[in-house]
């Protein structure tokens, strides 16, 4: 109805983009392409019925009310009846023909952004913010959805209403045509102001809208301390600041409007009457006939409405372009961890080497991990001990190719990982995050997630191998329990057992943990635990280690200090050493309670 | 989660089931608003008028010009400037029209939104606890504006129908046979698109339904994304992806063919009555019954009601859905607070001058329940001396953090007292009770505003030298003034993001700035590094010094920081000592202080979040989940 969308400035395409943008959907929209013809050629053909029912009323009154025949007026209606049905179904039609190829569209669209997505690397989302990443995939594709619901075709359709009306005015009479279109260059400039006045309060409004939600929500979830310290009032006077300015930049916004609509009301009549006033003396002079007149006085709002729905769909192009400029940018990113052309699939087992690894974050000038050799032989416990930052989970990540390191590399079993298929390395290390992170849907289903082909026995057999199979099966729903949002039905043991057990399906020949900082009740302590003893067996383990037990019960342990491998060797021997471990563990120990016995 | 006209949460609330009261209250509640604006709506609906006759003068004026100057010898100039003229009025006051309409509709909006508001503000935290934060906002943001989008069309409708009205009534003192024949079609226009917008709209909440669940794919696979590169699982939820935007198309083109079955038909039926103006006009024409200009006349009121016609089964529609929006918002607006000032408010003995005791808490025989049958406080005892501290320690769901907020009177005792220096906090002004008492939160909320402003919230107008003198003593000045901006860096969801440490430095400065008699500390260690542990601690130290403290503790190091302890079990005071004579004595004490550091061996992190979800902007709503997993504790 007015007012949909808007465009900032620095999101505005240049020709160059808009050219880019426009290839790149028409190669998009191939697939559709027999819609979208299908499309074209209706909304044409619905276009010439709206055009072609006042040609009806003209001939009607010039050959039919002023020759006195009554078989051409009777003509007149048949033809205008035929010219409505024909309309209609056409109509009809042409919804169904773009919403097909619009939906299609959008459909692979999603797919196609969300593989993109999928392919990057974890340096790629470090980079980038979740919440970025998700409104691409959300909102960015939801605005143009609207527009492919009802705009596109609006648009198209405007368009040759104005160049069909003209066509058709100036065929009936070229003065009155003249007459008719004097407004025109008035309304135009009007609407071309109208587009960008409007685009600027839309931006304000969207802005507003946003910041007095902020507010909002920072009130109700800030409730408790803003009661607690007695608040309300300063809090609902700030409300209120927010609240009035939103109000105003909506009354702004209307006030654009108000003119706009007023001069195009204006306009339209102002046409009539120019149109009734020239066309009367033309009649007079015998020039035109009256029923050409009355068929401009008809066809007037076919000239007036097309240009104010293009002024208004104007911007809602705009930002559609804009939102596929940064999908189709999104979708050129190139992954930086990618499968080697010729893979190598991993041995089953074997010694995993650091080759004098050095990584430097995309977003840092230092390097985050700088020349480390490490060989950690299989079988073995290794605990990555550290300052937060000094480079041990950068370490882990580059062990398991999560990251591709910016020198040296990473061999597991003589084989570079980089060479490696991604898919047997996936078998061979598993990395199991420090958070239990679950998805909607069953235990099952979650524990699934590691090894999709696993049978339901086989999932089962994955939990009793880390003893928490009769946790779950106790459940009413046993494994086919839904874990709802985030897992919420589930305690942090738990979630934490699922993601055990996903890397039991699995069954690695190594592991890498990042050791849970979160917490647990102690009952459920004791079993996830348990659990980790009997997953990690025999496996060849890399804990990047917070808890001093953890460091204690590893075979050796590897201390990485401002980016750097610093000491390796067992407990004993680093606190022999007197070095960063030593120092380590003797803060470890003071932060203990004193609890007397 | 920044976008709450789409979320998760918001297509639930509608879909929520709830109690049917009946739209009577919330349409009373609309009356009212409307009444307080009775002039501009009166004043919006005059210029609807005005517009009304422009618009309908515009056809009448053109069949007498056709008749007496296109086709009789009058002048063309006069009466094209008469149309003209008609012009003038009809462009002057359709932008007004709408002005005043939007003035109003959204004033109506903007003053229920701040009554909204302010309510939350004044609502018992028992309410917070068991509404979703969700739910609040969608009242105050799409419910409100299907109200707003109800409102703006009450003056715009009724111009429309005297539009409508004036039309009939011109065209059926000329021809009552035509005007019936032509405008017969015209109803059917009101009645499609009432059927439309009824329909389309449960198809539209659908397709949104099906979008907020590939939002969540996509969000599990941003922020799982360790999990699915780790597994190389990235074709499970490339799968799921799939189904869901297949449903996003399945959904959308259902909302299609609803639009294609009714649009086209829409711009249909205008056409009917054009049609039969045409035909049975035409014929009376030729049989002299009518003019040429009466016959143009004719099909430019047809075309002039389209859309009003349109517009009438607009309001219905929205006037339903404003309906359940309106019951929606009054039930909010009509839960009255539960904690409120008393009637006759008693004031805080004051204390320095007058040399009384300051601070003393005295809880007797208290009971308490969040839910009826759930006690958490069992004929709880408990005296504090003035400027003396206690430690509350018990192992969850024992309610000591219950204790801390009854005595800020978030709740109500269940039955026995709450006293603060000899008064029942019931008889104080909420506000003297929140000033006398101060809490620092187990998660500091953070609100949108500079580092001082966050420091100074109890007390907006203290000096900045106040503020920095806090800051030193919460041991929070020092990365104050490392920050990008010192003490007006921005912070807040939307602004510079702090470590649990140094947030908690900047609730304790909080605290400190508040100065109130009695300090309420839920273990402010609890989210630290244990490396920097004892900087908090020493902070907390300076603060308390003086001052009555109830320290909650969740660590044992935090314990001897008081000067006794108070061992909580069930609901009631089971020991009363210092930390080394109930070590001695009480094996209960033990127990509970092994399974506190049994956690905290191996824990970094505070016992009580386990069910904390992965967003730092629900913080404070975490204290609600937690409270209920204690009561649900109690209950086992």
């Amino acid at each position: 109805m007015w007012l949909g969308s808007a465009v900032s400035e620095e999101d505005k395409l240049d020709r160059a983009d808009t050219g880019r943008v426009l290839r790149r959907s028409l190669q998009f929209a191939q697939p559709y392409r027999r819609s979208v013809f299908a499309a074209l050629g209706l909304v044409a053909l619905s276009t010439l019925c709206v055009v072609l029912g006042p040609v009806f009323v003209k001939f009607g009154i010039d050959r039919g009310i002023r020759r006195e025949s009554a078989g051409a007026l009777n003509l007149a209606v048949v033809g205008y009846v035929t010219v409505v049905v024909i309309g209609y179904c056409v109509g009809r039609l042409q919804y169904l023909a773009i919403n097909r190829a619009g939906e299609g569209f959008l459909r692979d669209l999603r797919v196609a952004v969300f593989d993109r997505l999928q392919a990057q690397s974890m340096a790629f989302y470090d980079r980038n913010k979740a919440g970025v990443l998700v409104s691409r995939m959300t909102a960015d594709i939801e605005s143009m959805g609207e527009l492919i619901q009802w705009g596109l075709l609006q648009f198209v359709a405007a368009g040759l209403l104005l160049v069909m009306t003209m066509i058709l005015m100036t065929a009936i009479s070229w003065q009155l045509t003249l007459v008719a279109l004097a407004v025109l260059p008035l309304l135009i400039a009007a609407s071309v102001r109208f587009q960008r006045q409007s685009n600027v309060a839309y931006l304000d409004v969207r802005e507003r809208v946003g910041t007095n939600l902020s507010t909002l929500q920072e009130g109700i979830a800030g409730v408790r301390v803003i009661q607690a310290y007695h608040r309300e009032d300063e809090q609902v006077r700030r409300f209120t600041q927010s609240n009035r300015a939103l109000y105003r930049s909506h009354m702004r916004s209307v006030g654009v409007s108000t003119w706009y609509f007023g001069l195009v009301e204006l306009a339209g009549i102002v046409a009539i009457a120019l149109v009734v006033g020239v066309g009367g003396w033309l009649v007079h002079r015998r020039s035109v006939e009256f029923g050409s007149v009355a068929a401009f006085v008809l066809l007037l709002s076919n000239l007036f409405d097309p240009v104010q729905q293009l002024s208004q769909l104007y911007n809602t192009v705009q930002s559609a372009a804009a939102s596929l400029h940064k999908l189709y940018g999104l979708m050129d990113a190139v992954p930086d961890v990618a499968e080697h052309p010729k893979p190598i699939t991993l041995p089953s087992d074997g010694d995993l080497v650091a080759h004098g690894l050095s990584f430097t974050y995309a977003s840092g000038d230092r390097p985050a991990l700088n020349t480390v050799a490490l060989t950690i032989v299989a079988g073995e416990r290794l605990a990555l001990v550290g300052p937060t930052g000094a480079g041990k989970s950068t370490l882990a990540k580059l062990l398991s190719r999560l990251y591709d390191p910016t020198h040296g590399h990473v061999s597991f079993g003589g084989v570079d990982l980089r060479v490696a298929s991604l898919s047997s390395l996936r078998e061979r290390i598993v990395v199991v995050p420090q958070e239990g992170f679950l998805f909607g849907g069953s235990i099952l289903d979650n524990i699934r997630i590691a090894r999709p082909s696993a049978t339901d026995d086989e999932v089962a057999a994955a939990l009793a191998a880390i003893g928490a199979l009769d946790r779950f099966a106790e459940f009413p729903e046993g494994l086919a329990t839904e874990v709802r949002e985030r897992g919420s039905r589930l305690s942090a043991g738990e979630r934490q057992l699922v993601s055990l057990a996903r890397a039991a399906l699995v069954d690695p020949a190594v592991l890498v943990l990042d050791e849970a900082t979160s917490n647990l009740d102690p009952g459920t302590e004791a079993v996830v635990e348990q659990a980790l003893e009997r997953l990690m067996g025999e496996r060849t383990v890399i804990v990047v280690a917070h808890r001093l037990s953890t460091v204690r019960r590893a075979d050796r342990i590897a201390v990485v200090d401002h980016a750097r491998l610093t000491e390796v060797g067992t407990h004993d021997e680093l606190l022999a050493a007197n070095g960063r471990y030593a120092a380590l563990a003797h803060a470890w120990s003071r932060s203990q309670p004193t609890t007397g016995d | 989660m920044a976008c709450p006209n789409r979320s998760v949460d918001d297509v639930r609330t509608r879909r929520a089931p709830r109690a049917d009261t009946g739209t009577a209250p919330g349409w009373a509640l609309l009356r009212s608003m409307l009444w307080h604006q009775r002039r501009g709506l009166a004043i919006g609906m005059l210029v609807g008028l005005l517009w009304t006759a422009g618009k309908v003068a515009v056809p009448k004026l053109t069949s007498r010009a056709v008749d007496r100057a296109v086709l009789g010898g009058d002048s063309l100039l006069r009466w094209s400037a008469y149309i003209a003229a008609a012009g003038v009025v009809a462009g002057l006051f359709t932008g007004l029209r709408r002005w005043y309409a939007f003035r109003e509709s959204r004033g109506t909006e903007m003053r229920l939104r701040e009554q909204l508001f302010a309510h939350y503000q004044r609502l018992h935290v028992g309410y917070h606890d068991r509404t979703q934060t969700g739910q609040l906002m969608s009242r105050a943001s799409s419910d409100l504006q299907q109200i707003q989008g109800f409102v703006v069309l009450i003056p715009l409708t009724a111009s429309n129908l005297a539009m409508v009205v004036a039309v009939v009534v011109v065209l059926a003192v000329q021809q009552p046979l035509l005007t019936l024949i032509a405008l017969a079609p015209l109803p059917l226009l009101n009645v499609l698109a009432t059927r439309f917008s009824r329909k389309i709209h449960p198809a539209v909440l659908a397709v949104q339904v099906e979008q907020a669940q590939l939002a969540t794919v996509v969000e599990e696979a941003v922020s799982g994304v360790r999990v699915i590169k780790g597994f190389g699982a990235e074709a499970v939820t490339a799968g799921r992806l799939r189904v869901e935007a297949d449903d996003i198309r399945r959904e959308s083109l259902k909302a299609a063919r609803l639009r294609s079955a009714f649009l086209p038909a829409l711009d249909l039926l205008p056409n009917v009555g054009l049609i039969a103006v045409l035909g049975l006009g035409g014929h009376r024409v030729i049989d002299g019954q009518m003019t040429r200009g009466e016959l143009l006349e004719f099909m430019l009121y047809v075309g002039l009601l389209i859309f009003p016609l349109r517009n009438l089964g607009m309001t219905l529609a929205f006037g339903q859905r404003a309906a359940v929006a309106l019951m929606r918002v009054n039930e909010v607006l009509a839960t009255v607070p539960v904690v409120a000032d008393p009637d006759s408010p008693v004031e805080l003995p004051y204390s320095a001058a007058a040399g009384m005791a300051k601070g003393a808490v005295r809880f007797t025989d208290v009971s308490f329940g969040y839910d009826e049958d759930l006690t958490v406080l069992d004929h709880f005892d408990l005296s504090i001396a003035a400027g003396s501290s206690v430690a509350l320690v018990g192992a969850t769901g024992s309610g000591k953090s219950t204790v801390a907020r009854l005595l800020l009177r978030f709740y109500d005792v269940g039955a026995g007292s709450v006293a603060i220096d000899g008064t029942d906090v019931r008889h104080l002004r909420l506000g003297d009770l929140r000033r006398a008492v101060a809490m620092v939160f187990e998660d500091t909320f953070l609100f949108h505003d500079s580092v001082a402003a966050n420091i100074a919230f109890a007390r907006p107008d203290a000096a900045p030298e106040e503020i920095e003198r806090a800051a030193r003593l919460a041991g929070a000045h020092d990365f104050i003034v490392g920050l990008p901006d010192g003490y007006a860096t921005t912070l807040g969801e939307r602004g510079f993001s702090l470590s649990g440490g140094q947030r908690q430095r900047v609730a304790l400065a909080r605290a400190i700035v508040a100065d109130p008699r009695v300090l309420i500390l839920d273990d402010a260690t609890s989210a630290v590094d244990p490396s920097k542990e004892h900087e908090i601690r020493e902070a907390m130290v300076t603060v308390m010094a003086g001052r009555t403290t109830i320290v909650i503790a969740h660590r044992a190091g935090t314990i001897a920081l008081a000067d006794m302890v108070v061992l909580l079990d069930e609901g009631r005071v089971a020991a009363i000592g210092t930390h080394q004579h109930l070590l001695d004595t009480d094996e209960r004490y033990r127990a509970v202080l092994a399974a506190l550091s049994a956690e905290e061996n191996d824990d970094e992190s505070d016992d009580e979040n386990d069910d904390a979800s992965d967003d730092p902007s629900d913080d404070a709503s975490d204290d609600g989940v937690t409270r209920r997993a204690e009561a649900r504790d109690v209950a086992r």
